[in-house]
């Protein structure tokens, strides 16, 4: 089973990515901002994560730009997830390695198209 | 503003911005108990559609379908039967009815023969008589006196024998045709309304099986619909995670704010660009909860409709897919046990035709055989009587009483061809009786039935297959009742979740109130505050934090008065941009 690292400060928003993945079939891991998901990716491995850009200690860029630095996850499509839609913050974003953007809401079927896309 | 007013001031906004924190944090509760209890819903939601999607695969494996064909079938069948029948009864009671006057005939018939018997019986006295008279030249005459007291005896028997059956006969058809009026009357109006009402009822079968036809379509669009609300309620919590963010930024903006206007004191020279930063920033705050209210409404109510839109199509479509299956099964079984004990009946009736046939039969055999035995009879006699006058006229005057006699015998030879052309004649419609009752008997014969038998065996084929379906539907029905019954426990505690939120968010309202009078408080001492900010500044100021561009709109809205439309968060969630 693929598995996908959400990080989110939010409850809701990492219960919401993981309730729309896990029905379609992938094994979701939660984390609870940049820094718990660094270390969750430092100590795992994952097909795919999903990250918010504005969290405490660690924002969604900043664990992009260290993620990219881990061995194995070079290729890992990353995709943010972010209210954020201004066209400055998508291509900080992109310079990180972000593999997309998707603002938020999500769309359910959008999200799981996407990601069954890249992890195929 | 005075000091002591600033203070104020500042410590409601504090209070303000305590009360939005107060906001989040039980919100955030709520909001997790509800993305909890959604998750249970929705989990309940998907065994439910399982459940319902197992019986919508057995009624297609079981080919339930199929059955709609071979009902027609037997509708089409089942009124020919009912029509055939109905016309039948009449063609009983008419034939019965008939068979009655053949009976009567026939007696009169077996009256004359009776007759006959005795005036023959008179003759073979007189012949007797005669052959003692003449003595030795009368032994010539002897045959003819035994023969003809044979005849008599043998008359006599034939007619006590065909009277004795008449009058069996008689009486058993007179109880049939007393039954068949009374009962017959009663079938042919049970026929009609039978006819009338499966008319009627394979109407209804039809109209169900064609829906059950439509079920896997139905089912599909059902899911598809949940798939939709479950969506929906994705979405819309999200909505509450961007509001939640907007909140924090109220917050902090409402900090800054008090910190201006406590440090408006410290520095006289700044005194109105203070105020008017401010004032621009509680304006600008008072149309974020604006629009953050706005929004609260619109993902609470898309939450509320999505909950409901849930449970109102597993409700109707799903649980009523069971049941549908059930009754459907049940209608066609109900339908066909009506034709069958209809059929049962008819039988019946066909069973007493038949008993009437038969005894007309054997009546008819009978008769056939007393007009041989009494055409060859009538021919000897005939021989006889010939050979009597031949003889009689050799002696002469002596034998005239014979000639008599022979006149005699020849007369009733001839009374006796009448009555036997009278008995053919009888036989003869006998016949044609009983041909009449054989048409009436092959319309109630289960040959006759055999389009109907046809269609009843298809129907019991498909019949069984529903019954399969059926039997599994009750299985899984019960499941999905039990399953409905939790979502509806997760729907109350949903709503319970969603009257605390509609408590949690009206403390935005008592915020707004508080803002309000601080501005207003603002405007009262600073006339001139409302002018006196740099736009871009205050921009710079309070959009630092902002992660929305709703919030930026927000802002541009209440700094240089651009349109802006509150309800602006997308329903059905956005896509996603791949670099």
């Amino acid at each position: 089973m693929r598995r996908i690292l959400t990080v989110d400060d939010s409850a809701s928003m990492r219960q919401m990515v993981n309730f729309t993945l896990r029905k379609a079939g992938y094994e979701v891991t939660e984390a609870v901002d940049g820094e718990d998901g660094l270390a969750k990716v430092t100590s795992e491995r994952f097909d795919l994560i999903i990250t918010d850009l504005n969290m405490p200690n660690v924002d969604g860029i900043q664990l992009i730009t260290s993620a990219r630095k881990i061995p194995g996850y070079s290729f890992v499509p990353i995709l943010m997830l972010s209210t954020e839609s201004q066209a400055e913050k998508k291509d900080a974003g992109r310079k990180a390695g972000a593999t997309g953007w998707i603002v938020k809401p999500f769309n359910a079927d959008q999200l799981v198209a996407v990601v069954q896309k890249l992890v195929k | 503003m005075s000091e002591k007013t600033n203070e104020t001031a500042a410590r409601n906004l504090e209070k303000a911005g305590g009360d939005l924190q107060w906001l989040l944090r039980t919100t955030e509760d709520a909001i997790n108990r509800l993305v909890h209890a959604f998750q249970s819903l929705t989990g309940h939601t998907e065994t439910t559609l399982e459940l319902a999607s197992a019986i919508v695969d057995c009624v297609q494996d079981q080919s339930v379908v199929s059955v709609l064909p071979s009902v027609r079938a037997l509708g089409i069948a089942a009124k020919q039967f009912l029509r055939e029948r109905s016309q039948a009864t009449s063609g009983i009671l008419e034939t019965v009815t008939a068979e009655m006057k053949l009976l009567h005939r026939l007696s009169e018939v077996t009256e004359g023969q009776a007759q006959i018997a005795l005036d023959m019986n008179m003759l073979t006295v007189h012949t007797k008589i005669e052959v003692a008279h003449l003595g030795s030249v009368g032994t010539g005459f002897e045959y003819l006196a035994h023969e003809l007291a044979d005849f008599s005896q043998s008359l006599t028997r034939n007619t006590e024998e065909l009277a004795r059956h008449t009058h069996n006969r008689s009486d058993a058809a007179e109880n049939t045709r007393h039954m068949l009026s009374v009962e017959l009357p009663h079938l042919r109006k049970a026929l009609t309304r039978v006819e009338a009402n499966m008319g009627d009822d394979l109407v209804q079968l039809e109209a169900g099986l064609s829906e059950l036809s439509r079920m896997p379509e139905q089912f599909r669009r059902s899911a598809e619909d949940i798939a939709r609300q479950i969506a929906g309620v994705v979405v819309a919590v999200q909505g509450y995670d961007i509001t939640r963010q907007q909140i924090e930024h109220v917050q902090e903006a409402l900090t800054v704010i008090s910190h201006r206007l406590l440090t408006e004191h410290d520095a006289k020279a700044r005194v109105s660009s203070e105020s008017a930063q401010a004032h621009a920033g509680l304006a600008i705050q008072i149309c974020q909860l604006g629009a953050i209210q706005a929004t609260i409404a619109e993902w609470k109510s898309q939450i509320r409709i999505c909950m409901e839109g849930i449970l109102r199509i597993s409700a109707l479509d799903i649980v009523g897919i069971g049941p549908l299956v059930l009754e459907q099964e049940r209608s066609m079984s109900s339908q066909l046990s009506h034709i069958e004990l209809l059929e049962c009946e008819c039988q019946s009736y066909g069973e007493k035709t038949r008993s009437t046939l038969e005894g007309i039969s054997n009546l008819s055999q009978l008769f056939t055989e007393h007009l041989q035995k009494s055409d060859s009879a009538r021919k000897r006699l005939r021989l006889l009587t010939f050979n009597s006058v031949i003889e009689a006229s050799h002696l002469g005057a002596q034998a005239d009483t014979i000639c008599v006699i022979a006149d005699g015998i020849a007369e009733v030879s001839a009374e006796w061809s009448t009555v036997a052309e009278q008995s053919g004649r009888t036989l003869e419609e006998f016949l044609n009786l009983s041909e009449r009752i054989s048409e009436v008997m092959t319309t109630f014969s289960k040959t006759c039935s055999e389009d109907l038998n046809r269609a009843q065996e298809q129907t019991k084929t498909g019949l069984e297959s529903l019954r399969k379906a059926s039997v599994f539907a009750v299985l899984q029905g019960q499941k999905i009742e039990n399953a409905i019954e939790i979502m509806r426990t997760s729907s109350g505690e949903i709503g319970k979740i969603s009257d605390l939120l509609d408590t949690c968010f009206g403390r935005i309202n008592e915020v707004l109130s508080d803002i309000e009078q601080i501005k207003g408080q603002l405007e009262l001492e600073h006339p001139d505050v409302k002018a006196g900010y740099d736009g871009e500044e205050i921009e710079r100021l309070f959009s630092a934090s902002y992660t929305t561009q709703t919030e930026r709109d927000v802002l541009r809205s209440a700094i240089y008065g651009t349109a802006f439309s509150a309800a602006q968060q997308s329903s059905i969630g956005n896509d996603v941009e791949l670099f």
